[in-house]
């Protein structure tokens, strides 16, 4: 409507009138320019710039690096989370999600654990070749397994395996060192007793605080092994824990772990809602998984086509980030285990596997998105990138 | 010749339907966005076994095939409406305030009139007359467009009430609060109270709820955003995804291209801004370009809320909480004032809550024996952006928890249930929408801010906005804005063509 017959609506100028005085004493948004993402920064950094502050060794393969801002200051998370640390290794850019194993309440460091995977590119690297003072960058604290006061309740049952131990020990720390309202009972699956990170400390927590309790057990125990030995299974949880309906179970652990623990949790009838778990890295074999096709081997290599035209090689038996991440291009990722989405690419041709934790949602499988931290390429792949 | 004709910048509601109108016209087009998947609030995501819609609840406007309504005819110039399937609910909402009322209503006038007449039955004669008014309203200011020189002899109703103040009406009509309450519940989906929101909003709202049912559509607001974005790209449109946008390059009061924020600079000769007109004005263009009274303009008009969003996914069915409605308003203080001061409140005891639950009207929205569920409370960042960051997720808890209960009240047994919930707040949506205040409906909605009283188009030459900053907010609002936009564009680029010729 032209503004000659607006100006006829009943009350059109009192409003005018009004925005006219909004203008004048209006607000000058050109000072603000710059504060709303730097509110979002102080909570969620895209970046850190982080120094080796000091390497504690842990275990004969495991040791922890402890980080500290190199600017600015490191952002609050939630126990449990981890950080995507990001590596050039050799002219590679990649990066590997390590849960944070020091308490929230610890300001002035993230404590990384690192456990070595064998023949592992990022671990060995971290392990051998990082020393004091070194910088690394990584993304900011991110991930889902962590305490939820809405719904978890004050009982909780930790069942970690290996290095999976980490995000608890932040858990178990902040719960003990802040005297937090919660009871943890810590069940911790190892091969060896020498294996069991934290092992000295947690025993220690566990004599000084009621509201923690602590079993380590043995699954290669040898002869004069003492403690709890055998699997993580629902007579042993039983045993330990009693009352199991009324707890909130989370585990950690290598994928073998979720695969035995999980159906032993339903036959002590645990409710879906009360097993919490997240998901790290991707299958040791994936031609191994469920779902594989037979006819695409695991030496086979197909072609992904760019939206530059460019071409690049892709591994059957790596998952496509990888092969984009030896071809030099750095794709934004975070947990690199098929959960987060962060490196989620649209597929224009071409037919990829995606392991059975991806979560991808309706319309990505509508829409041709894959996950290309957990996706694996079955054909000569074109992607929009 | 630069790269593009135009380039787009966001691929939100606005920015996908500006892309595709103009690539669909054989305009050379580039569409920029920051995220790796189109949509910007349209869109979902996963945590467990659930997906969760984000941002849609009861699209406006679309109506049917037989009955179109204006977004219809905009989804089906842009070819999605026949790809997707889309979901007609039968009722508006259930308002229900503890100890107060509880009632429902259909997508009916007969019946909302009836139903209402039956709570309020003193009432009953001005229940007919309101609606009457609504009506009568509406198809007046339906027919305005099509003529060239509208005036109050023609359409006495129109001009009369347009821009009255809602709460002046409800006033006029009826005495009981709770029933002025009742029927003003949809102010929620503007963000300004009964006092501020113009008969206008308020009317055509009811009216288009009524007439053309609260839609939804299966695979949710995602659906819809992939389509456009497929159309677009099938009709020779080029899109980069994980490609934000830096700067706008203005030259001599024309805009003459973009910079990425990696550093690429692509000419254009038009740019359209999904991205907010104040993140374009105070961030993406140098300060020089700008001209003072685009500022000037920009300053008349205050950020408006964000939300608390609470996303969860229920182990059970929506019955067994006794969730029968797809839509719930929980209310609330009866003084919608009150209501609208909460919002700038971490938590408070008189916020009024909207309950979406998808299930009712898609039972596929969720895995067999579950249900998906959002709960929206409407906040400014403020009291947010105050917190210290290290007492950020305890706050959050806080006043999730404090929804609950609320929720508690009125579905008992609901928390029992919580299988997963991601807590959403006005920060949350400031970072992944990056709009100022994490606005979700842009500026505040009162009557001077309005595209009556404020003009989308931009001072600088070839840029066009696209999105809720540019109008309203909501759906139906921002993907009609993008559409605009294209056309203004394709309009100007063939005069300029037919001066050449």
């Amino acid at each position: 409507m032209k503004k000659s017959q607006r100006q006829l609506i009943e009350g059109y100028q009192a409003i005018e009138k009004e925005l006219e005085i909004c203008r004048k004493y209006g607000i000058d948004y050109s000072s603000r320019r710059g504060q709303w993402m730097a509110a979002v920064e102080r909570l969620h950094p895209r970046r850190l710039k982080l120094k080796v502050a000091a390497i504690i060794s842990e275990t004969a393969d495991a040791s922890t690096l402890r980080l500290v801002a190199a600017e600015g200051y490191l952002p609050p998370f939630q126990a449990g989370q981890y950080i995507n640390l990001l590596v050039d290794i050799d002219g590679i850019r990649t990066g590997r999600p390590y849960s944070i194993s020091s308490p929230p309440s610890q300001t002035a460091y993230y404590d990384l654990t690192v456990r070595r995977v064998p023949n592992g590119f990022v671990s060995d690297y971290l392990l051998d070749r990082v020393k004091p003072g070194d910088l690394l960058d990584s993304t900011g604290p991110a991930g889902h397994l962590y305490y939820n006061p809405l719904f978890h309740g004050r009982d909780l049952v930790f069942l970690a395996g290996g290095s999976g131990i980490t995000p608890f020990a932040s858990m178990i720390r902040d719960v003990t060192d802040r005297c937090l309202n919660r009871r943890i009972h810590l069940i911790y699956g190892c091969r060896t007793p020498d294996e069991a990170i934290f092992n000295a400390e947690f025993l220690n927590r566990a004599k000084i605080f009621d509201n923690f309790t602590y079993d380590l057990v043995i699954s290669d125990p040898n002869d004069n092994c003492q403690g709890l030995s055998g699997l993580l299974d629902a007579e042993l949880i039983k045993a330990r824990v009693g009352d199991v309906l009324s707890k909130t179970f989370y585990l950690c652990g290598p994928q073998a772990m979720y695969e035995f623990c999980v159906p032993e949790l339903n036959k002590l009838n645990i409710l879906r809602r009360r097993i919490r778990q997240e998901i790290f890295g991707t299958p040791a074999r994936i031609t191994q998984e469920a779902g594989w096709p037979q006819e695409v081997s695991e030496e086979a290599v197909f072609s992904v086509k760019l939206s530059s035209g460019r071409e690049i090689p892709a591994r059957a038996c790596e998952p496509l980030l990888i092969s984009l991440e030896r071809a030099g291009i750095v794709v934004e990722n975070c947990c690199r285990s098929g959960e987060c989405s962060l490196c989620r690419v649209k597929m224009l041709s071409g037919r990829v596997y995606q392991t059975e934790n991806t979560l991808l949602r309706k319309s990505d499988k509508n829409a041709g998105y894959i996950h290309s931290c957990a996706a694996y390429p079955l054909s000569d792949l074109e992607i929009l990138l | 010749m630069a790269d593009y004709e135009v380039v787009v910048i966001g691929a939100g509601n606005g920015g996908l339907t500006a892309a595709c109108g103009l690539a669909q016209k054989g305009i050379r087009t580039l569409l920029l966005e920051r995220h790796n998947v189109p949509g910007g609030c349209a869109t979902s995501f996963r945590r467990g076994r659930f997906e969760f819609e984000v941002a849609l609840h009861q699209l406006s406007g679309l109506g049917s095939k037989d009955k179109p309504g204006p977004l219809y005819s905009v989804l089906d110039r842009l070819g999605v409406v026949e790809e997707l399937e889309w979901i007609a609910m039968d009722n508006l909402y259930r308002l229900a305030v503890p100890g107060k009322i509880d009632i429902t209503l259909k997508a009916d006038r007969e019946s909302v009139i009836a139903t209402l007449s039956e709570y309020f039955p003193t009432e009953k004669d001005n229940i007919s007359a309101f609606f009457d008014l609504v009506y009568k309203f509406a198809i007046e200011f339906i027919s305005t467009f099509r003529e060239e020189k509208p005036t109050p002899e023609n359409y006495p109703v129109y001009f009369k009430y347009a821009l009255r103040n809602t709460q002046q009406v409800l006033d006029e009509y009826f005495t009981d609060p709770l029933l002025k309450q009742t029927i003003s519940v949809y102010w929620g989906y503007i963000g300004v109270p009964p006092r501020s929101l113009t008969f206008a909003d308020m009317s055509m709202l009811l009216f288009s709820y009524i007439e053309l049912k609260p839609g939804h559509l299966k695979g949710g607001s995602q659906a819809l955003s992939s389509a456009i974005l497929n159309k677009f790209l099938a009709a020779g449109g080029e899109a980069r995804f994980n490609c934000g946008v830096k700067k706008i390059l203005v030259e001599a009061g024309r805009t003459v291209g973009v910079v990425t924020e990696d550093g690429q600079a692509i000419s254009a000769d038009y740019i359209v801004s999904n991205a907010s007109t104040l993140t374009v004005y105070t961030e993406m263009i140098d300060p020089e370009h700008v001209p003072a009274e685009q500022l000037e303009i920009l300053g008349g008009s205050t950020i408006g809320p964000s939300s608390l969003t609470l996303y969860i996914g229920l182990d059970c069915e929506p019955q067994a909480v006794g969730i029968k409605e797809t839509t719930n308003f929980i209310g609330g203080s009866a003084d919608a004032d009150k209501v609208f001061n909460s919002f700038r409140q971490l938590d408070a005891d008189d916020d009024y809550v909207l309950l979406s639950c998808y299930n009712l009207s898609d039972p596929d929205c969720s895995p067999p024996g579950t249900s998906q569920i959002a709960v929206v409370d409407l906040k400014y960042a403020e009291p947010w952006l105050e917190l210290p960051p290290q007492q950020y997720f305890d706050k959050k808890y806080q006043a999730a928890d404090k929804l609950l209960d609320k929720v508690e009240t009125i579905f008992p047994g609901f928390r029992e249930h919580i299988e997963e919930i991601e807590v959403a707040t006005p920060l949350t949506h400031m970072r992944f929408l990056r709009t100022p205040g994490g606005a979700i409906y842009g500026f505040d909605q009162y009557a001077k801010d309005s595209n009556m009283f404020v003009s989308p188009h931009s001072l600088i030459k070839g840029l066009y906005f696209a999105g809720a900053w540019a109008g309203s907010g909501g759906f139906q609002p921002t993907l009609t804005s993008g559409f605009t936009a294209a056309r203004q564009i394709v309009k100007d680029i063939r005069a300029k063509a037919e001066v050449r010729a």
